[in-house]
Order: C-alpha cells, then sequence, then structure tokens
C-alpha cells in the first residue's frame, strides 16, 4: 500500500509541469490579435439564451470578436462561478454574463475584474460595483408604456380591461404597474381599469382568475397578462369561455408558448424585446469597451446593424420591447 | 511471492497505475490541445473546484469498502450550507462558529443514516435514499428554496478564495483530510475491519468485531465531512442556499468505483479514490478548453473513462495472471 509516495508522484508531476510550462503564459498578450470574448448565459439550454447565443455570434462575426458561450446545462449558480473562474485563467478579454444569482456571481465578476478582464452584464444584473456596465433589455417604463398603448390600440382606445399579475408584491412588476397605470392616466381617459388580480406566476391560476373576470365583467373588452404564465393561462380562459375575438388578450411572454392561440385569433399581441438583438448589442458592447470606445456615462451608443442606441448612466438599453402579432410570430423561435 | 520481479510487475498492473498513466495522458492531451490549461492559475482552479466533491469522494471510500453507499452527502451539503449561513445570518455566529456548527449538523445527519442502517439493519441504499430527499427536502423547506445568504466577511471568503502557503487554503483540509482517511483505511485495524466487513458482515460480527459501531463511524464521518464541504463551497461561491451540492454524491460515488474501488466492497485504496478524483476533474477542465467542445462532451467522456479504465483493469490482471501462471505450470 504505498498510496502517498504515488499520490505526491502525481502531485509533483502537476506542480513540475505547471512551472515548465510558465512560458506559455506570456505568449499571447501580443497587439493585434483577436479579442476573445467570453458569453455566460443563465442556463445553456434554455431557448431564450439560445437565441441570445445566435446574436452574438452574428455581432461576433461582423466585428471579428473571438466567441467563448458556455453556461450551466441547467441552472446552477454555482456552475456559473466555475465557468467564470476558468475564463479567468483563460485570460478572456471581456466577459458578459447573465446572473442566475446576483450576490454569488458577483464575487467571481470582481475576481475577473481585479485580473484586468472587463466585465458587463446583460438580461440579469449583478451588484454594479462588480460590473462597468449593464445592457438592459427593457426598462420599466418601455414595458409599461408599450403594453398600455397596445392595449389601447386593440379596443379603439375605450372600455373596461383587467390586469394579471403574479404577485402583488413583485417589485418589477409593480414598477410595470405604475408605468401602465401613468400612461392610463396621460393619453387613454376612456379606458378603466377595473381589476388587478394576482396568479402567483402560476397558469391554472391565472386561468381561473381570467375565467372570474370574465363572468363577473360582461363589458370587459381586454385581459393584460403581465407574467409570462398568465398569458397562455388567460387565453385558454377566452377560448372556454366563447368570447374569442370579443375579449383581447395581450401580455409579457415568450412567443414560442403563445403561437398556437396567437394564430388562433385569441391572443392579439405578445410583448417582448428582441431576444436576438439582445445578444447583438451585448457583443457590441463588450467589443466597444474593451476598445475603450464605450464608458458608462455615455449618452448613446452605435452598435452596428442597431443603429444609435440609448444608455441611461450604466444601462445600455436595447430599447422598447417589440410586440409579436399573427403577422410576425413565424419568424421567431424562442 | 516477494520476489522484486514479481512485485514490480504487481505494482504497474495496479488499477491506481493504470489510473495515473490515464492521468498523465489527459494532463499531456489538454496542454497540447487546450487554452491555457498547464498554468498555475488553472491548476489551483481544478483543485479549488474539486475539493468538495474530493471530500465526499474520500469519506465515500470507506463506506464503499464495507459494501456500502451513501446516496445522500450531496443533500446533506445543501443542508449544512442552509444551517451555516442561517447560523451566521439568523444567529449572528461568526462564520468560523456557524462553520463547527455545519459540521455537527452534518454528523447528525450522518449519524440519522447509521443509526437507521445499524439498528434497524435497512439497506444503506434505501436509507439514504430517504434521507437523500430528507435533507434537501429540509434545506429547501428552511429557505423557501429562495432565500440565500450572501455578503460574507471577506476573512470567511479567503478559505474558498484565497492562497496559503502558494496553494488554495481549502487545499490544506483537504490534505488533512486525506491523511485522516488514509492512516484510517489503510493503517489501523478500523479500516481491516471496513474491509472484511465488505467481504462478509456476517464473519465479522462472528469474529467479534463490533460492525454495527464501524459502520455508524463511516455513516457519521461521511456526514460530518459533508458538513466541512459545505462550509468550504459556501465560502468559495460566497453564497449559502439550498442547491449546494446538488449531484455531487454520484460524482464522487464515479470517483471511488474510477479509482478501483469494488461497488460490492471488500477491496480498494484512497490512493486511486484520489487518482480517481483528479482524473475526473482534469477532465472536465480540460476537455472545456479545447476551442469549440460544448459542455455535453464531458458526460459522455466521464462515462466512456470510468468504462474503459475498468474494463482496463480486469483485462491486465487477466492478462497478467496468465503470464505468472505459465511458468509455475511448467515447473509443475
Amino acid at each position: 500500500m504505498k498510496a502517498f509516495p504515488l499520490f505526491s508522484c502525481v502531485l509533483a508531476i502537476l506542480l513540475g509541469l505547471a512551472g515548465c510550462n510558465k512560458k506559455s503564459e506570456s505568449q499571447n498578450n501580443g497587439g493585434g490579435k483577436q479579442l476573445l470574448v467570453a458569453l455566460l448565459p443563465k442556463s445553456k439550454g434554455n431557448q431564450y439564451f439560445v437565441t441570445v447565443e445566435k446574436g452574438a455570434r452574428t455581432a461576433a462575426s461582423e466585428l471579428g470578436v473571438q466567441l467563448l458561450f458556455d453556461g450551466p446545462l441547467d441552472t446552477d449558480a454555482a456552475k456559473q462561478n466555475e465557468i467564470v473562474e476558468n475564463w479567468i485563467t483563460q485570460d478572456v478579454d471581456v466577459i458578459a454574463a447573465a446572473a442566475e444569482n446576483k450576490a454569488g456571481l458577483s464575487s467571481a465578476l470582481k475576481k475577473a475584474e481585479a485580473k484586468g478582464i472587463k466585465v458587463i452584464t446583460y438580461d440579469s444584473d449583478a451588484n454594479t460595483d462588480a460590473r462597468s456596465l449593464f445592457v438592459n433589455q427593457a426598462t420599466a417604463q418601455g414595458i409599461g408604456e408599450v403594453l398600455m398603448d397596445t392595449a389601447a390600440k386593440l379596443c379603439n382606445e375605450e372600455g373596461e380591461f383587467a390586469i394579471i399579475t403574479a404577485t402583488l408584491t413583485a417589485g418589477n412588476m409593480n414598477e410595470w404597474r405604475k408605468h401602465i397605470e401613468a400612461r392610463l392616466a396621460a393619453k387613454y381617459p376612456k379606458m378603466k381599469l377595473i381589476a388587478t388580480n394576482p396568479c402567483d406566476d402560476n397558469k391554472d391560476k391565472a386561468q381561473q382568475e381570467a375565467t372570474n373576470l370574465i363572468g363577473a365583467n360582461p363589458n370587459l373588452k381586454c385581459i393584460m397578462a403581465i407574467c409570462s404564465p398568465a398569458v397562455p393561462g388567460a387565453a385558454e380562459a377566452v377560448k372556454q369561455a366563447g368570447k374569442i375575438g370579443q375579449i383581447k388578450v395581450l401580455g409579457l411572454g415568450l412567443p414560442k408558448e403563445n403561437r398556437a392561440y396567437v394564430k388562433a385569433g385569441i391572443t392579439q399581441a405578445v410583448i417582448l424585446w428582441k431576444v436576438e438583438d439582445l445578444g447583438y448589442l451585448t457583443i457590441q458592447a463588450a467589443k466597444a469597451l474593451a476598445e475603450g470606445k464605450l464608458k458608462p456615462g455615455d449618452k448613446t451608443f452605435k452598435a452596428g446593424r442597431l443603429g444609435e442606441v440609448q444608455m441611461e448612466g450604466d444601462n445600455i438599453v436595447l430599447g422598447k420591447p417589440f410586440v409579436f402579432d399573427a403577422g410576425n410570430i413565424d419568424q421567431f423561435d424562442f | 511471492m516477494t520476489s522484486p520481479r514479481r512485485s514490480w510487475k504487481h505494482w504497474f498492473l495496479r488499477h491506481e497505475c493504470i489510473l495515473l498513466v490515464v492521468l498523465v495522458a489527459e494532463i499531456f492531451l489538454f496542454d497540447a490541445l487546450g487554452r491555457k490549461f498547464l498554468t498555475g492559475a488553472n491548476i489551483a482552479n481544478i483543485v479549488r473546484q474539486s475539493t468538495e466533491i474530493g471530500l465526499l469522494a474520500l469519506v465515500m471510500t470507506p463506506i464503499i469498502l464495507t459494501g456500502g453507499i451513501d446516496l445522500s452527502v450531496g443533500s446533506l451539503m445543501g443542508l449544512c450550507a442552509v444551517a451555516f449561513g442561517m447560523l451566521w445570518g439568523e444567529l449572528g455566529w461568526s462564520p468560523w462558529l456557524a462553520m463547527a456548527g455545519a459540521v455537527v449538523v452534518g454528523a447528525l445527519g450522518g449519524g440519522l443514516n447509521a443509526t437507521l442502517i445499524t439498528r434497524l439493519r435497512l439497506p444503506p441504499l434505501i436509507v439514504t435514499l430517504g434521507t437523500y430527499s430528507l435533507f434537501r427536502g429540509l434545506a429547501e423547506g428552511l429557505t423557501g428554496g429562495t432565500k440565500a445568504y450572501s455578503s460574507f466577511p471577506d476573512s470567511f471568503l479567503e478559505l474558498g478564495n484565497g492562497f496559503a502557503l502558494g496553494v488554495p487554503v481549502q487545499v490544506w483540509i483537504f490534505v488533512v483530510v486525506a491523511i485522516g482517511i488514509w492512516l484510517l483505511v489503510h493503517r489501523t485495524t478500523i479500516g481491516r475491519s471496513f474491509r472484511a466487513i465488505g467481504f462478509s458482515p456476517e464473519g465479522t460480527r462472528y469474529a467479534g468485531i463490533p460492525v454495527g459501531r464501524r459502520l455508524g463511524l463511516a455513516y457519521a464521518m461521511a456526514g460530518a465531512v459533508a458538513g466541512l464541504a459545505a462550509v468550504i463551497f459556501v465560502s468559495r461561491v460566497a453564497e449559502a442556499r439550498a442547491s449546494a451540492g446538488v449531484g455531487y454524491e454520484l460524482r464522487a460515488i464515479t470517483a471511488v468505483v474510477l479509482g478501483g474501488t469494488s461497488i460490492f466492497g471488500g477491496t480498494g485504496t484512497v490512493a486511486g479514490t484520489l487518482l480517481g478524483v483528479a482524473a475526473i476533474a482534469v477532465l472536465e477542465n480540460g476537455l472545456l478548453r479545447i476551442p469549440g467542445v460544448p459542455r455535453e462532451l464531458f458526460g459522455i467522456f466521464t462515462g466512456a473513462l470510468l468504462l474503459l479504465a475498468l474494463a482496463a483493469g480486469v483485462v491486465t490482471r487477466a492478462w497478467a495472471n496468465r503470464r505468472v501462471a505459465e511458468p509455475k505450470a511448467a515447473v509443475e
């Protein structure tokens, strides 16, 4: 049982090899090298992030940037840290991350910054001291206004409508509601918000809430679902009540899970940002940041095919959310 | 029997040696193909990222030697991480006191396994399958599945991210545990009794060895070390939440089996386990550094490595036995 000599042998070999390979560490810092950008999704298999990657690849080939795309196979905060730590030792130039877990990932991102790697976040921000910029897919104001404007258009700017939300305490949704209500008061005097009901982020509960709303309010013209499970939930309720077309449905969600309802004319509009553009913009920002052409506090940023993009402080804003409807929903695969 | 030539050959054909060759081959391969694989910083990374699984594999070794298994250690890590977070975050304990608390919680969890296995004589697979769900469920219940503890003091984060005497801090803990387990398994009568239990639990009992107490020790030790691994994990990722250690039990078992320990018990070495842990850790890290290799391939390669290493062991030993047997037959 010469176990320990054996093990120390392995250690010695490992460390010895490490020592004689130091040369390779200094090789890659020469000028004129391709920029190496690492893109971290919350999870790799999620269609949302697959679409992000598609946009990122487009930008990378336009800009001549080498792109690494890797993430946990399912949402795994600890794995995200490991991936970032491994990128640090590969001397990547920029890390662009969507944080599954704000505090946890921030500690790894800070390490990257300490090693001179530029860090940005997209989709889901980390702590502000762990990154230089956040590529923000949509502001609360943008989401609220597009939701309200679309609802008004569907109802010819008059009549009763109701909101289904996740919970009455969800921070981001309350922020959206604030902007929906402000827009309503400012622009659409003939429309009336009759109820705001929670569905606990659950499709079945949303369907039940929508059914109750339809039963109790004969003049209801429109249901606005602001959490993603509620969009198909409300559509199912409208379908079962036999009110297709009489009661309009719109909401925030993924085009894919609403496609059938949109094509059947039950749901009129699904609202979300163009996810592919989010990936595209993230890589554009990564390159510009690495080259010193972009810094927090700039007013606008010229991002390839997206043109001039607005900035708010250290946020780069993708723009107004996009409205998916029967005419265009087939073009999107997420 | 113990002529130098024979023992040299015997040593060379041991499973550990085959694994060592695999490991060195991996290192050369990844050095040639991978991006900045053999750098001090990356080796530190490999070591850091495999410490927790390595600790679990170390304490899994005596358990598998007895013919048992512990599927609950990964879940117990989750429970201990949450316990650590609560002791520090809710009760205001210092991180080091909370660390001791987490180890105690781990030992209690392991003790529960031990009690059910030895007192009720339930099969370890069933007992730990139950506690696998139970511990994770408790961890999720205590935090509502979402609450996480973070913003630990920097002095505590050093444990998972800092260096001491030139190597990652947790390496020292790992080395101490490894030496302890090695001494226990290979240099004490307790270790010998683990193997005896693996060969024949009833025979061992008739030989007057307190089988229950020995098994209890193995499972309680696994629990305590799972608690230790949980705290190191929390320090490394700077966050304590219920999902700590998901899937770690199977990775630890894979490393132990890859290291040559028989899943039926009785045979196996701590050195083999260490090599198994290293072979898998190097494989994962190196593979993902080769440009264009997707993460999904890691599972395929781990599976292939495990099956090939075990098959190679069987084939070479059969070949060696034949070669050794031939001259003997000629003499007779």
